[in-house]
């Protein structure tokens, strides 16, 4: 049987099934009547399509937990519609289809290593470092006076994420990412 | 860590003593550490190893104690202390809080829930208050007979309001629907502007309070609660007297108990000894010191009305 977990002990990050469905948790609210019956209220992200949904349960009720692992996994390169990682440890290598990977295609670097998230052994999601160092390859000229950085221009980096960046950064420049944001960071 | 709050909260307690004192309520102080505990059925009671194989129980409130010391003769008693239920944790939650109870032997339950808004008023100023049956709560909020509603027609509104709940919610009892439809529902809009008082709760519901029957044939508990701005902030009841009565509530609940995977607790006999005896005809409450703090001073939740909420206690 599955582990389960007591609704009332659910926190941020744990992962559920619930209705055969993978969801992480993203918070849980206690609520009690004066006398009675407490409830969770559990707000939940769907691992796979990121939908946020509320459910709530009588306290101490039990779900089951999801079989969800991580692995760090390095990417290798694309290959068609997918891209192959390779486990450094086992050198095991997973072919997950761009479909899977949807917008963090943007953050993919050949030999970086990823989170790579398993529901039931098949990978789900992939998540890069939160910072990342990447190449400008296309942007307006920079202004050589500005070195505030408060004004910003757009720029596309070399795995094609669009961001912003100060006026002051030139093309083939390496600069610092915040992937959670998409935000600059600095200049390396 | 707020140190003008804090500062108020001792000014708080300086004022709620003052209170009974001018009322001629005695304070007492009974033991917050008991050999037996209380076995409400959804209420988690925190065990403590006292060593040599021994097991004490902290009290989920002074209620027990207070009852033993009424029925010995000592009249109108309060207590203010720290109270202990596992597993409450959240915004409105700390698994300890302080807890204003008292009893009144003089008083009738109108009268009690008189005095309860008017200690009330003591922190938060001169509210109107407001008079609202468990009854037509329901008819006015969701439009619904809730004696005669069945489980499946409480769920169903629940989902029409956006309540997502699991495939299982289907087999849930009704006082589990009627408590989830109230607390989701109903309490989030009572008292929005005055002191809401819901009185006549079902007779399931009774906990420790009388129960009577009113003309119509709706069974009812002589309890009543106090909301401000959607927040319990006071359970009172005309109390249960009789120990038969008291015994097989307790036996059910811990039936209940036991049914819900939960410990079976031993029942207080001392407590069902002291009823025996006689508890003198008498109304009793509870106020949520540290609700009535955040009230008070308009804070979300309880992080900076107490020195240190769990997390960092």
């Amino acid at each position: 049987m599955a582990q389960q977990y007591s609704t009332g002990d659910l926190r941020g990050g744990y992962k559920v099934e619930i209705e055969g469905e993978p969801y992480t948790v993203v918070a849980n609210e206690f609520v009690k009547p004066g006398k009675g019956q407490p409830f969770n209220r559990i707000k939940l992200k769907h691992l796979k399509t990121g939908r946020v949904v509320e459910k709530t349960y009588k306290s101490g009720e039990k779900v089951d937990a999801a079989d969800v692992e991580e692995a760090k996994m390095r990417m290798l390169y694309k290959e068609g519609d997918a891209i192959v990682f390779m486990d450094d440890q086992s050198f095991e290598q997973v072919t997950i289809p761009l479909s899977v990977i949807k917008e963090k295609e943007q953050w993919l670097q050949d030999e970086v290593l990823y989170d790579i998230v398993l529901y039931k052994g098949t990978p789900i999601d992939v998540n890069p470092p939160t910072f990342m160092e990447m190449k400008i390859v296309e942007t307006t000229p920079g202004l050589r006076g500005d070195t505030s950085g408060r004004v910003m221009k757009a720029a596309v980096t070399e795995n094609g994420a669009k961001i912003q960046v100060p006026l002051f950064i030139e093309e083939g420049e390496t600069i610092k990412v915040d992937t959670r944001n998409g935000e600059y960071v600095s200049r390396v | 860590m707020n140190l003008k709050l804090l500062r108020d909260r001792s000014h708080m307690l300086r004022q709620a003593r003052s209170f009974f004192f001018e009322r001629d309520v005695l304070e007492v102080d009974c033991p917050a550490l008991s050999s037996s505990a209380c076995v409400d059925q959804h209420i988690d009671v925190m065990k403590v190893d006292l060593g040599s194989g021994q097991t004490g129980y902290l009290h989920t409130s002074p209620e027990y104690g207070m009852k033993r010391l009424l029925a010995a003769g000592l009249g109108d008693i309060y207590q203010i202390s720290h109270v202990f239920r596992a597993g409450e944790i959240g915004p409105l939650h700390n698994p300890e809080f302080t807890m204003a109870e008292w009893y009144r032997c003089g008083l009738t339950f109108p009268a009690m829930i008189e005095e309860t808004l008017d200690f009330i008023r003591l922190f938060l100023g001169n509210l109107p208050s407001q008079q609202l049956t468990y009854r037509a709560a329901f008819k006015s909020y969701l439009n619904i007979d809730y004696t005669a509603a069945i489980v499946p027609e409480l769920l169903q509104i629940a989902q029409e309001r956006q309540l997502s709940l699991p495939d299982n919610a289907s087999s849930w009892d009704k006082d589990t629907v009627l408590q989830l439809v109230m607390s989701f529902l109903i309490e989030p809009h009572l008292g929005s502007d005055s002191l809401l008082v819901l009185l006549n709760f079902p007779a399931t519901q009774s906990a420790l309070s009388r129960t009577t029957e009113l003309p119509c044939g709706e069974r009812i508990a002589s309890r009543f609660e106090v909301y401000y701005r959607g927040i319990e902030l006071a359970n009172g009841y005309h109390e249960l007297t009789d120990p038969e009565e008291q015994k097989k509530r307790f036996e059910a609940s811990n039936a209940a108990r036991q049914k819900a995977g939960k410990e079976l607790l031993q029942i207080d006999e001392r407590l069902i000894e002291a009823l025996q005896q006689g508890l003198p005809d008498c109304c009793g409450v509870a106020v949520g010191f540290d609700r009535l703090m955040l009230l008070r001073h308009q804070q979300k939740d309880l992080t900076t009305v107490l020195p240190f909420i769990w997390a960092s206690a």
